[in-house]
C-alpha cells in the first residue's frame, strides 16, 4: 500500500500546501488524520501532503459565527468548551459518536466532510446548523454552503482545493431551542447506518417555531428534510405529528441497500431515529409527549 | 520511491530512522522491533496497534510514519519500568484480563491514557474507550474491572502520598 509515493509533504500554511497540490498533477493527495485516506488506500497516490501542521487546527469566534479549523480533530471538538455550549453542545456530542477514542484522536472535521462519505457523523449536526465550509485554491477564497460542497464532495469539482474551514452561524438560541444527534451503527464506534440530527424551537404555547432535520447514510449525501420541516411549522409536537413527520420524513429519504442493512431497514430507521431527535428536543423543553 | 529521514523519540529514546514516504508507522515500529505494536485489521476497527502519541492513544495502522517527526511514541514495550510493571499491567494480571495478549497492549495503553485525563472515570467511560479495542478471549468485562481497580489503586496511592497537612486540612 502507498508504494508509489515518492514524498511526503508538510506544508507550513495554506499557500505552501495549495502550490504543492498544484504541482502534483493530479497524484498529490491531502492527509491530516489519515483515517479514512490510509483505509482507502489508493495506490495510484504519489504524493502525500500532510496539512496537519499548516496552521488549521483552531476553534474561534469570528463576529457571531463559530469558525472551526479544518484539521481540528473530533477529540478537539468533543472537549472545546465554545463547543459544548454551541447549541446545547450538538457538534460536541456528535463527534463523540465518530468512531473509537483511538481514531477520534486522529480524524478531523475537514477530513470528516471532505472524505463526502453520506454517513459522515458530522455532516447532519453541521446541516442543521446551516454551516458553510470556506475553500480556497490558488486564485481565490470562497464560502459556499455544506449542503452544496458536499453534493460535490466526491467529484474532481474541488480537486485543487483546500477546505480550510467549517463555518457555524450563530444558531437560534432563544427560549425553547433544542437540538439532537441520533445514530445507529452496527456498534458503538461502527460507521452510521443511519444518524439524524434535529433542532427546533416551541412557543411558549407549545407550537413549533421552526424545526430543521438532516439525515445521513439515506442518499446520496447528507441532507435536509425540508418537507417535513415545514410540515411541522405552527403545528403543537404530539403523537400525531411526530407519526406524520416520520412518515413523511420516510419519503424523503432515498437510501440504497449495502453490506450493513436494506434499504427498507434504513428507511424505517430514518423515520425512528427522526421521532427520537424531536422527542429529545421537546423533552428538554418539557414538552409532555 | 526516495527515502527520507524520520526523527522521533520512542519510549523515551531519542532516535533516527530512514523510512518510505509512504510507510505507516505500524510497519515502521514493527521493522523496528516493537512486536508489541500488533498488526489486526489494518482498519483502524481493533486496536491492537495502539500506541501513544506525545501521550493520546492513536490506531498506528491509520498514520504516515512521517507524521510522527518530531513526536513522542509510547508503545507497550516502553510501559514497564526495567523489570518492574506498571501498576496497570499488574491489574490485569491481578484481574486475569489476559489471555492470549494480542489486544491487551493497546488496552493498557489506552486505559494509562485515560487516567492520565480521568483519574476517576465510570464504568461507561472505561468501557466507551474499551470500545476501541476488540478481545475474543476474555471478553470486556474483567478488562473493565482491571482499568477501574487500577485507577482505584492510583487514587489510593496519590492520597497516601500528600503530605500530612495537606491531609487534615
Amino acid at each position: 500500500m502507498f508504494d508509489k509515493v515518492e514524498a511526503f509533504y508538510r506544508p507550513a500554511n495554506v499557500r505552501e500546501a495549495l502550490r504543492l497540490l498544484q504541482s502534483g498533477k493530479g497524484q498529490a493527495r491531502v492527509v491530516a488524520g489519515g483515517t479514512d485516506v490510509v483505509v482507502e488506500g489508493d495506490d495510484s497516490v504519489r504524493y502525500l501532503i500532510d496539512i496537519t501542521h499548516a496552521g488549521l487546527s483552531y476553534i474561534r469566534r469570528r463576529g457571531t459565527a463559530s469558525v472551526i479549523g479544518a484539521t481540528t480533530t473530533m477529540a478537539e471538538l468533543e472537549a472545546s468548551d465554545a463547543m459544548q455550549a454551541l447549541a446545547g453542545g450538538l457538534l460536541s456530542r456528535a463527534a463523540r459518536w465518530c468512531g473509537s477514542a483511538l481514531v477520534r484522536n486522529l480524524a478531523t472535521l475537514g477530513g470528516n466532510m471532505a472524505n463526502g462519505s453520506p454517513a459522515a457523523d458530522m455532516a447532519t449536526p453541521l446541516l442543521v446548523l446551516d454551516a458553510s465550509v470556506v475553500m480556497v485554491n490558488a486564485r481565490s477564497r470562497h464560502k459556499l454552503p455544506l449542503a452544496e460542497y458536499l453534493a460535490g464532495a466526491r467529484t474532481k469539482r474541488h480537486a485543487r482545493s483546500l477546505l480550510v474551514e467549517v463555518v457555524v452561524p450563530e444558531p437560534p438560541n432563544g427560549k425553547g431551542c433544542r437540538w439532537s444527534f441520533q445514530k445507529l451503527g452496527r456498534t458503538a464506534v461502527d460507521i452510521s447506518l443511519v444518524n439524524v440530527a434535529a433542532g427546533l424551537q416551541l412557543d411558549s404555547r407549545g407550537r413549533v417555531k421552526w424545526a430543521r432535520i438532516a439525515l445521513g447514510a439515506v442518499a446520496p449525501a447528507p441532507m435536509r428534510a425540508s418537507g417535513a420541516e415545514q410540515r411541522m411549522k405552527g403545528r403543537i409536537l404530539d403523537q400525531a405529528l411526530l407519526a406524520e413527520i416520520g412518515a413523511e420524513v420516510a419519503r424523503e429519504v432515498s437510501p440504497i441497500s449495502d453490506a450493513r442493512a436494506s434499504a427498507e431497514y434504513r428507511r424505517e430507521i430514518s423515520s425512528v431515529l427522526t421521532r427520537r431527535a424531536l422527542e429529545e428536543c421537546s423533552a428538554h423543553v418539557g414538552c409532555s409527549l | 520511491m526516495k527515502n527520507m529521514e524520520l526523527h522521533l523519540t520512542v519510549n523515551g529514546e531519542s532516535l533516527n530512522w530512514t523510512i518510505a514516504p509512504g510507510e505507516l508507522l505500524l510497519d515502521v515500529l514493527r521493522r523496528q522491533g516493537y512486536f508489541g505494536v500488533k498488526r489486526g485489521c489494518e482498519k483502524g476497527e481493533c486496536g491492537a496497534c495502539a500506541v501513544l502519541l506525545d501521550g493520546m492513544p492513536i490506531n498506528s495502522c491509520l498514520m504516515f510514519a512521517a507524521q510522527a517527526e518530531g513526536r513522542q511514541i509510547l508503545t507497550i514495550e516502553g510501559v514497564a519500568d526495567g523489570g518492574k510493571l506498571d501498576p496497570m499491567q499488574e491489574a490485569f494480571l491481578d484481574h486475569g484480563a489476559v489471555q492470549c495478549g494480542f489486544c491487551t497492549g493497546g488496552m493498557v495503553l489506552s486505559a494509562k491514557a485515560l487516567l492520565e485525563r480521568r483519574p476517576d472515570p465510570t464504568e461507561e467511560e472505561v468501557r466507551e474507550m474499551l470500545a476501541g479495542h476488540l478481545c475474543r478471549c476474555t471478553g470486556y468485562r474483567k478488562p473493565v474491572e482491571a482499568v477501574l481497580a487500577a485507577a482505584s489503586k492510583k487514587r489510593n496511592t496519590a492520597r497516601r502520598m500528600k503530605p500530612v497537612a495537606e491531609v487534615v486540612r
